[in-house]
C-alpha cells in the first residue's frame, strides 16, 4: 500500500510539471491551450530518440524536450498572433500537426527505454540508500525548483507583465507591453514545461508511446481545478502549490481505484469513469463544506 | 463442553481450511492496454488454459484483471498496483503494458509473460534475443508475429497479375509499423510492390483506403487496431476497385476475400501454457520468444464472386475454411 502511495505521489509529481504549464496558460494567461496532448508527447519523443541514439545524460536530455515544447507553444502563439486564428483552433491544429511531426522524431510509434541508461536508473544507483524513496525524492526536488523558479518569474517584471495580460489586455497595452510578445512567452514556457514533464514520464514508464499525451489537458485541468478549491488564493507560491497538490491527488485518486475499486463492485472497464468521479468529489466536497459554513440556504 | 468442543472443531477446520488455501492460492495479475476484442480474446484464453489445468478463480487462483484504457501512465499504475499486491505474476497484452510491466517489475523476482507483442526484440526491447533466452532476466512471453512474406505469397498464388499490393495502416501503432514494414522488405523477392496509405484513426480509415483505388492489383491488411475497426469501409472501397482483399486476422473473414493468420484466443492459450510452465518451476530466463504457428487460410467465396474472382484449385485445397453462402465450413 505505502508502496503504491509512493509511486501515485511520483508520478502527481512528474505530472505536476504539465499541470505548471497548463496553470500559465489557462490560468494566467487565460489561453485554452490544447496543444499540451501533443507538446508532452514530443518532450518524450525527443527525450527517448537522444537517450537511444546519443550519449547525452538523461538530465541534459530534460532540458533538450523543455526547448522543443518551447518550439510546440511558439507555433501555436503564432498561427494565433500573427494568423489569427484563434486560440482554441490554433491549439488544436498545432497538436493535430505534433501527431506526425512525432512520429517523425521517433521514426516509429514507440520507443522503448527498457535498455537505455534513464534519470530513473541513474537515481536509484547513486541515491541507494535512499531506497524507493530515491526517485521519489529527485522528482520532488526537481518539481520543487521548477515551481520555485516558476513563482520567481512570475514576480518579476515580464512575469507581472505576462500576468496582467491575460487580466486586461487592453490595460497592458496602455502600459506600452507587447501583447503578442507575452502570449508568444506565455505558450513557449507553458509547453516547454509540459514538453519536460513528457520526457521524465517517458524516462519513469520506460518508453515513449506516441499516444502518451493523450488526456494531458484534462489531467492538467484537473490538477489546475482540484487544487484551486483546495487553496483559494491570489499569491503566486500558493497557487502554483495548489497546482501540484491538485496533480498529486489525481494520481492517487487513479493509484486507490485501481487498488480498491474491484472491493465495490467496479470492472476494469470503469476506470476512467472511477477517476472522473473521485475528480467530481474532490470538486464537490469543499464545496458544500464552504455552503453549509456560510449557513447560505440551498435554493 | 460438548457444545465447545465442536465449535472448537468447526473453528479449526475452518482455519485450516482457510490457511491452506492461502497458502496455496496464487494471485496473477494481467495488464492489458486497452479493450479490444483480439486482446480480450487472449486474456480469456490464458484463463481458459489454466482452468484446464485445474486453476480456478476464487478457489485456488486470484485474477487481478484491469485495462489501462488506452493510458499509458496508467500502464504503469497498474503494474505498480500488482507490484504492491504482491502477484506471483505478470501476463502483460499488447507492447505498451508490456513494457510499463517490464520497467515496474525490472530486477524482481515475479515473472512478466508478455502477450500480443509483434516485435518483442528490436522494437519494444522487452528481451534481448529472439532465440536465446540467456538474457532474458524475469520477462518472456509470446509474440504474435505474423508470417507477412507467407501472407504476401498467398495473393500471388490468387493471382499472378496482383504486382501492387495496397497496405492500409495506422502510423501510430507499433505493430503495424512493424508488419509494414517487413511487407515491404519481402515485396521485392515476390515481384510485388507494396503501396501504403495511412490513417491515424478509425475515422480516417475509409479515406486512406479510397486513396489506393486504382493504385493497388490487392489489399492487405494486417492485424491493425484502427483498420480492423473499420474493416467494412476498406472493403467498400475494395469492391468499388474490384480487387481483391486479404486480412491477417481470420475472425474478419466475412469482411474480406480470404484470410490468414491464427486466432487471438489461441494465442491466449499458448501464453497459458507458457504461465503453467513458468509456475512449475521453469525460469524467464530458460523460455525463448515464442511464436504462434498454426496458421489457418479461410477463403470467402461470396466475396470472391462479388468481384468476379475464382480461387485457384492450388488455394482451395490449402484452405481450413471456407466462407459460402453466409455461412463458414471448417474441413
Amino acid at each position: 500500500m505505502v508502496s503504491l502511495l509512493i509511486h501515485a505521489v511520483e508520478q502527481g509529481l512528474a505530472y505536476g510539471i504539465a499541470a505548471l504549464g497548463v496553470f500559465l496558460t489557462y490560468r494566467i494567461l487565460k489561453f485554452p491551450d490544447l496543444t499540451v496532448d501533443g507538446s508532452f508527447v514530443t518532450g518524450g519523443a525527443v527525450a527517448s530518440l537522444l537517450l537511444v541514439q546519443t550519449g547525452i545524460d538523461p538530465f541534459t536530455v530534460l532540458l533538450v524536450a523543455f526547448v522543443a515544447g518551447c518550439c510546440a507553444g511558439l507555433i501555436t502563439g503564432l498561427l494565433n498572433t500573427k494568423l489569427g486564428i484563434t486560440n482554441l483552433l490554433a491549439g488544436v491544429l498545432t497538436m493535430i500537426m505534433l501527431y506526425s511531426i512525432n512520429l517523425r522524431i521517433m521514426g516509429r510509434p514507440n520507443l522503448s527505454l527498457l535498455r537505455a541508461t534513464t534519470t530513473s536508473r541513474i537515481v536509484s544507483a547513486a541515491w541507494s540508500p535512499l531506497g524507493n524513496l530515491a526517485i521519489l525524492a529527485f522528482i520532488g526536488l526537481l518539481t520543487l525548483a521548477i515551481k520555485l523558479g516558476l513563482d520567481y518569474f512570475l514576480r518579476t517584471e515580464l512575469g507581472f507583465a505576462l500576468r496582467a495580460t491575460g487580466d486586461s489586455e487592453q490595460m497592458i497595452t496602455a502600459q506600452g507591453v507587447n501583447v503578442q510578445t507575452m502570449k508568444l512567452l506565455g505558450l513557449a514556457l507553458s509547453n516547454g514545461l509540459v514538453a519536460l514533464s513528457g520526457a521524465l514520464i517517458a524516462q519513469y514508464n520506460g518508453f515513449a508511446d506516441v499516444g502518451m499525451g493523450i488526456g494531458t489537458i484534462v489531467t492538467g485541468l484537473a490538477a489546475v481545478i482540484v487544487g484551486s478549491t483546495l487553496i483559494r488564493s491570489s499569491r503566486v507560491e500558493l497557487m502554483t502549490l495548489s497546482v501540484l497538490l491538485g496533480a498529486i491527488i489525481y494520481r492517487v485518486a487513479v493509484s486507490l481505484a485501481l487498488r480498491y475499486g474491484y472491493v465495490v463492485g467496479f470492472q476494469a472497464s470503469d476506470l476512467k469513469l472511477i477517476t472522473s468521479l473521485l475528480v467530481i468529489v474532490a470538486l464537490v466536497v469543499p464545496y458544500v463544506r464552504e455552503r453549509r459554513l456560510r449557513k447560505v440556504p440551498s435554493c | 463442553m460438548k457444545r465447545l468442543n465442536l465449535a472448537l472443531l468447526i473453528g479449526l477446520t475452518v482455519g485450516t481450511l482457510a490457511l491452506s488455501a492461502g497458502a496455496a492460492s496464487l494471485t496473477i495479475g494481467i495488464t492489458r492496454i486497452i479493450e479490444h476484442p483480439a486482446l480480450d480474446a487472449v486474456e480469456q484464453g490464458v484463463i481458459d488454459a489454466l482452468s484446464a489445468a485445474g486453476y480456478e478463480q476464487d478457489v485456488n487462483i486470484t485474477y487481478l484483471l484491469t485495462s489501462a484504457q488506452g493510458d499509458v501512465t496508467n500502464a504503469a499504475s497498474i503494474a505498480q498496483n500488482y507490484q504492491a499486491q504482491n502477484v506471483d505474476l505478470v501476463v502483460a497484452i499488447a507492447t505498451a503494458s508490456a513494457q510499463a510491466a517490464a520497467e515496474v517489475f525490472r530486477g524482481s523476482d515475479t515473472p512478466v509473460i508478455y502477450a500480443a507483442v509483434t516485435d518483442p526484440v528490436e522494437a519494444a526491447q522487452l528481451v534481448p534475443s529472439a532465440t536465446d533466452p540467456s538474457g532474458n532476466e524475469n520477462v518472456t512471453g509470446v509474440s504474435d508475429m505474423i508470417p507477412v512474406a507467407a501472407h504476401l505469397q498467398l495473393l500471388k498464388d490468387l493471382s499472378p497479375d496482383i504486382k501492387r499490393v495496397g497496405i492500409v495502416y495506422n502510423a501510430g501503432e507499433p505493430n503495424s509499423v512493424v508488419l509494414t514494414q517487413m511487407a515491404e522488405a519481402a515485396a521485392p523477392g515476390l515481384g510485388l510492390t507494396i503501396v501504403t496509405a495511412t490513417a491515424d484513426s478509425t475515422a480516417n480509415v475509409p479515406i486512406a483506403a479510397q486513396s489506393l483505388i486504382g493504385r493497388v492489383d490487392a489489399y492487405y491488411v494486417t492485424t491493425d487496431n484502427a483498420v480492423v475497426a473499420a474493416i467494412d469501409s476498406v472493403l467498400a472501397a475494395t469492391i468499388e476497385a474490384g480487387v481483391p482483399f486479404m486480412v491477417a486476422d481470420p475472425t474478419s473473414l466475412s469482411h474480406a476475400t480470404m484470410a490468414a493468420g491464427f486466432d487471438y484466443y489461441d494465442l491466449g492459450l499458448t501464453v497459458g501454457a507458457m504461465v503453467l510452465d513458468v509456475l512449475s518451476g521453469t525460469k524467464p530466463n530458460e523460455i525463448p520468444v515464442t511464436y504462434v504457428t498454426d496458421g489457418q487460410l479461410h477463403l470467402n467465396l461470396d466475396q470472391a464472386a462479388e468481384i468476379g474472382l475464382e480461387f485457384p484449385a492450388v488455394l482451395i485445397e490449402q484452405a481450413d475454411a471456407i466462407f459460402y453462402g453466409g455461412e463458414l465450413f471448417t474441413k
